[in-house]
């Protein structure tokens, strides 16, 4: 059984977690929600043990590198960060109905590395640029930003359907208040936040360590920095009277849309530097 | 009545540069104008433009500098309203910052505890000895919240405070001055140092590196020293993408070598502040090729790379235009005879093993490929940035301001305990401004402890 095998399986491991998650907001059934996060704990578990055995395969085929070098790859790590940032958030929390907006990130992300076919799946040896330990620096730092990123972006779309009153309809009444998400939605923005300026750093200090320069404007960099504006905005928005709340969810949804340009749209629209990104 | 209205004027200018709207401002007009580097194509000729997007747009983009958007005036006022919107925001916090971070939070009366985010209060009858209750609790406080201070008479009692993580105010002025700090490091870098770079062939050495600004033109920045590449080498992967490249390099001042050392991507030689990049290379053919003349007289030419050959008594030059490693099995090169003034020429084909003749002139010409080997020519960037380390510094100060404004919090915890009426009374209050989920979790944790005292008692 192969690394690829056992990561697609955990697309529908996924797949299930999100449905059981949206039963458990329809329901309310205490042994529903559990379920959810049994099934979601299994994903992640199996889903870890399918990066585990990739990681040895390269090994075993002479090439020898973490599994964080291409487009598939990092999909999957990406996956893999969302469900484990969700499952800490869930930990702290309590609340099993986030889960219904988290689990889904996870699943797409691991739909799109195992069914597209634009996304290789093969293991490839690393080309001289990305021989470093700042690969994992870089990719792991960059990761953790966008997988809070993407829950992040669940709290706001979380917000944003709930209404302001304490319970407008039966499913609404079983998210968070408002005052909660936004805490929430505080929380992991500056928590993403760290990450993405410490993967920013970390990408400076392998550049100018490769290439000479540790900023050169090239389009995923840039659009690194335009995510990070997005996301400065949207801490310092609370410090603006009549900005909280709202306009903080919309930049959250924005910020992510971001997220994903930086990392699909500039791939495939642009070119650069990080072109070994896209195949 | 003038200095008054003056006064206010300087005010709202300080309002101004210093609110937090025009940051925000600032941050969306950068976002949204990042995207036009990151679309149009950056650094190319005028020509380009013009003739990809017309007249029209080429006129906004000459006007708006938008071949080269990231140094364009405009970005770069962008950039310079930010820094002047850090600067004035830091000094005009600073002294409600310092307010909070100096203030004694010891200093406060009885009834202000009540009115802290979390708080309790209990009332109790010593049963034992008198103060020994007072005594117990005050030590599980201690234990439980750490080491307080305490102040005497405080409304008829004493009041105990712990406290941790008052420089928490400090960690978002360490962010706002390490982006301050990063372009100073990068304005310095620009004005004090340069960027270059350097092709040598195996065995060929350079006293300066070659830059070429945006107009095409070609400067020489002498480097003050010698650099050698002794070797290059460039390995595969069984599926044909690189797998190393790699230059083997020496420094010599004088003639003399200095430093000898090889460099891969990722591992570039410094000297001298100076530092060379593995970037790219070149495989360059190098040949042999041998002349016969119908008068009798033969000449071998050494043709390596860009090299010409001259055999001036015939009025003849030679020079490589395209070489193929491999045709049907034996190299091929294709090469330029004739005259120096190219004027009464001919491009052949040359394949190893087999002859050409040629008429220049008024003689006949034998040519043929004696030998074809290939050099490696190695392409190195070169950089001198004085800059970089304050670079470096404004990054290492922002992660640490990030770590302080994440996970640490000015946590404040209270005991007030004071005797009314031969009953104990005692007040527990927390403030936090961070993680207040986790702050309550230990908040209730001293809460039970105090409880539990008063009933075992």
């Amino acid at each position: 059984m192969s690394s690829s095998y056992i990561l697609s399986l955990t697309t529908f491991v996924y797949l299930g977690a999100t449905a059981i998650y949206l039963l458990y907001w329809i329901f309310r059934l205490e042994k529903v929600g559990i379920l959810g996060t049994v099934v979601t704990a299994l994903g992640f578990i199996m889903q870890t043990v399918g990066i585990g055995m990739r990681w040895h395969e390269s090994y075993q085929m002479g090439y020898g590198h973490a599994p964080l070098s291409n487009l598939y790859e990092s999909l999957v790590f990406f996956a893999w960060v969302t469900i484990l940032v969700y499952l800490v958030v869930e930990f702290k929390t309590k609340n099993r109905v986030i889960g219904a907006f988290a689990t889904p990130f996870a699943c797409l992300a691991m739909a799109y590395a195992s069914f597209s076919p634009n996304v290789q799946d093969s293991i490839q040896p690393l080309i001289p640029a990305l021989q470093s330990n700042w690969l994992l620096a870089h990719v792991i730092t960059c990761f953790l930003g966008y997988a809070s990123f993407a829950v992040a972006c669940g709290f706001g779309i979380m917000y944003l359907i709930r209404g302001d009153g304490p319970s407008s309809s039966y499913l609404l009444e079983a998210l968070p208040s408002r005052r909660a998400l936004d805490e929430l939605m505080h929380q992991t923005i500056i928590f993403g936040f760290l990450w993405l300026t410490v993967g920013i750093i970390t990408g400076a200090v392998w550049a100018n360590q490769a290439w000479g320069t540790y900023w050169s404007w090239d389009p995923k960099e840039t659009w690194s920095l335009i995510t990070w504006f997005v996301y400065a905005t949207a801490l310092h928005a609370r410090f603006v009277r009549g900005w909280a709340g709202k306009k903080i969810a919309y930049l959250s949804i924005i910020g992510f849309v971001s997220v994903i340009f930086t990392y699909f749209g500039v791939n495939f629209l642009l070119s650069g530097l990080h072109s070994y990104g896209s195949s | 009545m003038k200095s008054k209205a003056n006064d206010s004027k300087a005010n709202i200018v300080v309002r101004f540069f210093s609110s937090v709207k025009l940051a925000i401002f600032l941050f969306i007009i950068l976002a949204i104008t990042s995207i036009i580097g990151t679309v149009l194509p950056q650094g190319e000729s005028l020509q380009f433009y013009l003739e990809n997007y017309g007249p029209f747009y080429f006129k906004i983009i000459k006007n708006l500098h938008l071949y080269d958007t990231y140094h364009a005036w405009w970005y770069l006022g962008l950039m310079g309203l930010f820094s002047i919107n850090l600067i004035v925001c830091t000094i005009k916090r600073l002294p409600y910052t310092l307010r909070l971070y100096s203030r004694d939070y010891l200093d406060l009366a009885k009834d202000d505890l009540l009115r802290r985010p979390l708080r309790t209060k209990w009332q109790a009858r010593e049963k034992t000895n008198p103060g020994h209750l007072r005594q117990e609790i005050v030590s599980v406080f201690s234990a439980l919240a750490g080491k307080p201070r305490s102040r005497q008479d405080v409304d008829g009692g004493q009041l105990l405070l712990s406290e941790k993580g008052r420089w928490n105010y400090w960690g978002v002025y360490l962010i706002h001055i390490s982006v301050l700090v990063i372009f100073a490091g990068a304005i310095f870098g620009t004005f004090t140092g340069f960027k270059g770079r350097v092709m040598l062939l195996e065995g060929e050495k350079t006293d300066h590196a070659i830059q070429m600004d945006s107009h095409g033109n070609v400067k020489k920045i002498p480097l003050g020293f010698d650099i050698k590449c002794n070797h290059f080498k460039v390995d595969f992967y069984p599926n044909g993408a690189p797998k190393l490249f790699k230059s083997d390099l020496s420094i010599l001042e004088k003639g003399k070598e200095v430093l000898h050392k090889s460099i891969v991507v990722n591992s570039p030689l410094t000297y001298k502040g100076i530092t060379f990049y593995q970037s790219s290379y070149q495989s360059v053919p190098d040949l042999k090729v041998k002349m016969v003349s119908s008068d009798g007289e033969q000449k071998i030419f050494d043709l390596s790379a860009f090299d010409r050959g001259l055999w001036p008594e015939k009025g003849i030059l030679i020079g490589i235009l395209k070489y193929l490693p491999n045709v049907h099995g034996a190299p091929a090169a294709r090469v330029y005879v004739g005259d120096p003034s190219g004027s009464n020429g001919d491009a052949v084909w040359l394949l190893m093993g087999n002859d050409r003749e040629l008429n220049i002139g008024k003689n006949t010409y034998r040519i043929s490929l004696v030998s074809a080997k290939e050099k490696y020519m190695t392409g190195l960037q070169v950089k001198k940035d004085p800059g970089v380390w304050l670079v470096w510094l404004g990054c290492a100060l922002m992660v640490l301001g990030f770590g302080i404004v994440f996970w640490v919090g000015h946590r404040r915890i209270w005991l007030w305990i004071g005797e009314k009426d031969k009953d104990l009374h005692i007040i527990l209050a927390g403030q936090t401004n961070k993680n207040k989920v986790s702050f309550e979790r230990e908040f209730e944790k001293i809460k039970d402890g105090i409880t539990k005292q008063i009933g075992e008692q």
